[in-house]
C-alpha cells in the first residue's frame, strides 16, 4: 500500500500543481472553478501555511482530523450497526442521497455562488446525521431534502463557526414540521439472529411496530433492557444499538473530540430528574432506566449536544446546557404529548446557549 | 530539608493545564560534546549581580522542554559536587539566602541521592516537579514554591528571589571563585533540520552561522530558532551572536509545500513549522482551556480580537497570561491566539484616547 502511494504521489502532487497554477493565472476559470479545485486539494494534501508568529510549532490535531475523528465514531457507532439490523440497501442508498444532495450538491453550489473558499467537510457529519435519526422506513427523498435543508440552513447562517442551532436537528425540525407523519412512523423491527448474506442486503421484511417510549405510554409494558441496550428493537436508524454508540462516543471523548462533561451532565440528568419524577408522580412516567436507554437520546447525548459550535465555550456553561437539555427532554417526554424530546430539548438549548454563555462570564470574571 | 512529594497521575498532568512535550517530541542527543571552531577571543564573561537583596536563589534542574540542555550535562552525574559549587556561589554571592532545586520527579536516582545528603544544613530545599511544559516559567514557579504572586514580565529579582541557570551556576563558580577564564557554554542543537541532535561547547560570541555549518541538513529549507519553538524567538540574520544568555538552538524543516495524503505521513510534519491544517474560525472545542497553565480561556480574546473589542479582552483575565504559547500550540482551527494575546495586551496598554480618534474619523 505504502509503496503504491509512494509512487503515485509524485505524478499526482505535480499535476495538482499544474492545475492549480493553471486555475490561478486565469481569473475567470478561477471565479467558476477555484473554489472547487481548493476544496478538492484541500481533502488531499495538507496546507502549504508555516507558523509565522510564535510558537513555531503547532500540534498536529487539525479540524479536519476533529471531523474526520467523528465521521469515524459515527461509522461504527451507527453506520455499521444498522447495516446488520437493517440491511445494506436499507442503509447505504440513505447515507449516499444524503452526502449527494447535502455535500455534493448544495454545499458546491454555494461554495460556487457565494465564492466561499472550500467545501467544509463538517458538511459530512451533518450529513451522516440526518439518515440517522428517520425511520428505518424514511423515503429518500425525505433523506435528501433532510440533508439540502439542514447544509442550506449551515451555510446562510455563516457556516461552521456561527451557527447557532445545529444544522442536522434543525433540518430534522423542519422535517418534523413539514412531513410530521413520515418522520414518525415506519419503525421497523431490526434483524436479529446469524446474519446471512440476504439479511446483510436485505434486512427482514418490513414489520412496523411501535417504539419502546411509545409501548410503554400505551401498555405500561417495558422494553427489555438488553434488547435497548443491544439494538433488538424498534427506533430510528441510527440509535438502536447503544452500546456501539456508548463505545463510539466514550472513544471520542477520550479523544477530546467530544467533550466528556455533556454526555455525562446530559445522561445524569436525565436519569435523576426520571428517578425524581418516577417515584414522586408514579407509574405515569416512565422509569429512569427506560428512558436512558429509548429513543434518541444516547445517540444525542454523544454526538447531537457535543457539536461544540452549537454548545458554550465555557466549561461551567457546558455543564448548564446539559443539565438544561436533560431537563427539557424528560419534561416532554413525560409531559407531552410529543414521543420524543431530544430534538425540541438540544435545539432549545442551542438557542440560549449564548445568554448562559454571557452570564458565566459576567459571574466568572465580573465583567 | 522539604522534599515535597508531587501526588500527581501522569495522564491527567499531561492534558490538564499543560502539556507534556517529552512525549510529543522526543529529542535524543548523542553522547559525545563537540566543540565548534571559532579563533576569536569569546565575549567576557560577566554576571549581571542584581543590586537588590536576594532571599531566594531558585535553580531549575528540570528543564520542562526536550530542546533543552539536559542537567546531567552539568552534574556530569556528580549532584554532589554541584551542590557544593552552589553553596559556595550562595554564602559568597548571596549570604543567608535560601536555595530552592526543582528536580523532575521521574530522576529517581537524583532524588534517592539528594536525599543522602545530610551536610548541608537547612539552606538548600529541593521540590519535585513533573516534566510538563510550561510549569518551570518563573510566574509559576514562584507560586507553587514561594506563594509569590509575579506578574508576566516582571523581573523576579525585584521580589528578592533570583532564578539560576544550573550552567551559570557553574559558570560564577568557575570565572568569579575559582578565577578560570570561562570561556565557552554547552549549546544543545536539535530539530528536524538536523541529521543529529547534538550538544555543542560554543565560545560566545560565535555567529549563529559557524554553529550552522555541517550540521543542517541538504536540500531543505530551515528556519532556526533561540530558546526553542514555543518560547524563543527567530533568527532571522544568521551572523547574531550566541550569548551568555542563549540556552539553546532549533532548527526546523520549513515546509512551505502541499503534502500529498499528509494524515498518512503526519511523523513527516511534526516538528516542522508547518501549520498542519488550515486557519479556520474557533470551533469552541475548549482545548486551548484545558490546556492553559493558568486556567484563562483563550477562545474568549479570539471573540474579542475578532469583534474589534481589543480592550474587552482584559476583562477576562488577560493580564494574568504567561504567553506560554500553548493555546496556539494546540489549537486545532490554527489561530494565532498568541499573537492576539499580544495584541489585546498592546491595545490595552497603549492610550484609549488614540481609539477614541480612530472612531472619531469614522
Ligand atoms: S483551541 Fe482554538 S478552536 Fe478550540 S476553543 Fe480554543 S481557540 Fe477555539
Ligand atoms: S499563552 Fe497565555 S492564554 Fe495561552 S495557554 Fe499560555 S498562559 Fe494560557
Amino acid at each position: 500500500m505504502k509503496q503504491i502511494i509512494k509512487k503515485f504521489e509524485p505524478i499526482l502532487n505535480k499535476n495538482l500543481n499544474r492545475v492549480e497554477s493553471f486555475i490561478q493565472t486565469r481569473p475567470r476559470v478561477n471565479f467558476l472553478f477555484g473554489a472547487l479545485f481548493e476544496a478538492f486539494d484541500g481533502l488531499i494534501r495538507s496546507s502549504k501555511d508555516t507558523a509565522k508568529t510564535q510558537p513555531y510549532i503547532r500540534n498536529q490535531m487539525d479540524i479536519k482530523q476533529f471531523m474526520g475523528g467523528i465521521l469515524v465514531a459515527l461509522f461504527l457507532g451507527w453506520v455499521l450497526p444498522s447495516i446488520y439490523f437493517f440491511g445494506i440497501l436499507c442503509v447505504v442508498p440513505k447515507i449516499i442521497v444524503s452526502f449527494v444532495v447535502g455535500v455534493f450538491i448544495v454545499d458546491v453550489l454555494w461554495v460556487i455562488l457565494a465564492k466561499e473558499e472550500r467545501i467544509n467537510e463538517g458538511g459530512f457529519v451533518t450529513c451522516l446525521f440526518i439518515p440517522a435519526f428517520l425511520p428505518p422506513q424514511a423515503p429518500l427523498w425525505l433523506i435528501g431534502v433532510g440533508a439540502a435543508v439542514s447544509i442550506l440552513f449551515r451555510n446562510i447562517t455563516g457556516g461552521v463557526g456561527m451557527n447557532l442551532l445545529n444544522p442536522a436537528l434543525f433540518g430534522r425540525l423542519l422535517l418534523t414540521i413539514c412531513f410530521p407523519t413520515m418522520v414518525v412512523t415506519g419503525w421497523q423491527e431490526p434483524f436479529l439472529g446469524m446474519p446471512t448474506i440476504q439479511s446483510l442486503t436485505y434486512g427482514v421484511d418490513a414489520v412496523t411496530h411501535a417504539t419502546p417510549l411509545l409501548i410503554y405510554k400505551e401498555t405500561r409494558e417495558i422494553t427489555s433492557y438488553i434488547s435497548l441496550l443491544f439494538g433488538t428493537n424498534t427506533g430510528s436508524l441510527g440509535e438502536t444499538c447503544r452500546v456501539a454508540l456508548i463505545i463510539a462516543g466514550v472513544w471520542l471523548c477520550k479523544k477530546r473530540i467530544a467533550n466528556w462533561r455533556i454526555p455525562v451532565a446530559y445522561l445524569g440528568s436525565v436519569f435523576i430528574f426520571s428517578a425524581l419524577f418516577f417515584y414522586t408522580i408514579g407509574e405515569t412516567m416512565a422509569p429512569p432506566l427506560l428512558q436512558l436507554l429509548s429513543g434518541g437520546l444516547i445517540f444525542a447525548a454523544f454526538f447531537m449536544a457535543t457539536d461544540p459550535i452549537t454548545t458554550t465555550y465555557t466549561q461551567i456553561g457546558k455543564w448548564i446546557f446539559s443539565i438544561g437539555c436533560g431537563f427539557i427532554t424528560v419534561i416532554i417526554r413525560n409531559f407531552t404529548p410529543i414521543p420524543e424530546g431530544v430534538m425540541y430539548a438540544i435545539l432549545f438549548m442551542n438557542l440560549v446557549g449564548v445568554p448562559i454563555q454571557s452570564i458565566v462570564l459576567k459571574i466568572k470574571y465580573r465583567a | 530539608m522539604g522534599l515535597c512529594m508531587a501526588k500527581t497521575d501522569k495522564d491527567k498532568k499531561v492534558y490538564k493545564n499543560g502539556f507534556n512535550l517529552f512525549e510529543a517530541y522526543p529529542i535524543q542527543f548523542s553522547e559525545k560534546v563537540e566543540t565548534v571552531p571559532y579563533d576569536e577571543p569569546a565575549e567576557a564573561f560577566n554576571f549581571p549581580f542584581p543590586d537588590k537583596n536576594i532571599a531566594h536563589i531558585m535553580v531549575n534542574l528540570c528543564p520542562t522542554e526536550p530542546w533543552a540542555l539536559p542537567h546531567v550535562r552539568i552534574t556530569e552525574n556528580n549532584p554532589r559536587e554541584f551542590f557544593s559549587k552552589l553553596d559556595r556561589v550562595r554564602t559568597r554571592y548571596f549570604g543567608g539566602s535560601h536555595c530552592h532545586a526543582v528536580i523532575s520527579s521521574h530522576e529517581i536516582d537524583l532524588i534517592k541521592e539528594v536525599k543522602e545528603f545530610t551536610w548541608h544544613g537547612d539552606w538548600l530545599h529541593t521540590y519535585l516537579l513533573d516534566p510538563i511544559y510550561p510549569h518551570d516559567a518563573p510566574v509559576l514557579l514562584l507560586k507553587k514554591i514561594l506563594g509569590l504572586h509575579l506578574a508576566y514580565g516582571q523581573d523576579t529579582r525585584e521580589t528578592g528571589v533570583l532564578i539560576l541557570e544550573p550552567q551559570a551556576v557553574a559558570e560564577i563558580f568557575e570565572h568569579y571563585i575559582r578565577g578560570n577564564e570561562c570561556s565557552t557554554r554547552l549549546i544543545p542543537l536539535s530539530g528536524t533540520g538536523l541529521g543529529e541532535n547534538k550538544i555543542l561547547k560554543v565560545k560566545p560570541g560565535t555567529p549563529i552561522q559557524a554553529i550552522l555549518d555541517g550540521n543542517v541538513r541538504e536540500n531543505i529549507t530551515c528556519r532556526v530558532f533561540v530558546d526553542g519553538p514555543l518560547n524563543g524567538s527567530e533568527v532571522k540574520d544568521m551572523r547574531q551572536r550566541i550569548g551568555w544568555t542563549t540556552k539553546n538552538i532549533v532548527i526546523l524543516e520549513e515546509r512551505d509545500y502541499k503534502t500529498p495524503f499528509s494524515f498518512f505521513r503526519l511523523n513527516e510534519l511534526v516538528f516542522t513549522t508547518s501549520l498542519m491544517g488550515e486557519l479556520r474560525r474557533c470551533v469552541y472545542c475548549n482545548h486551548c482551556d484545558d490546556m492553559c497553565p493558568v486556567n484563562l480561556e483563550p477562545a474568549l480574546y479570539w471573540q474579542c480580537h475578532t469583534r474589534g473589542e481589543k480592550q474587552r479582552a482584559r476583562l477576562y483575565g488577560l493580564e494574568k497570561c504567561i504567553e506560554c504559547g500553548l493555546c496556539s500550540f494546540i489549537c486545532p482551527s490554527k489561530l494565532e491566539l498568541l499573537q492576539i494575546i499580544k495584541e489585546c495586551k498592546l491595545a490595552d496598554s497603549g492610550s484609549r484616547l488614540k481609539d477614541e480618534t480612530d472612531y472619531k474619523k469614522i
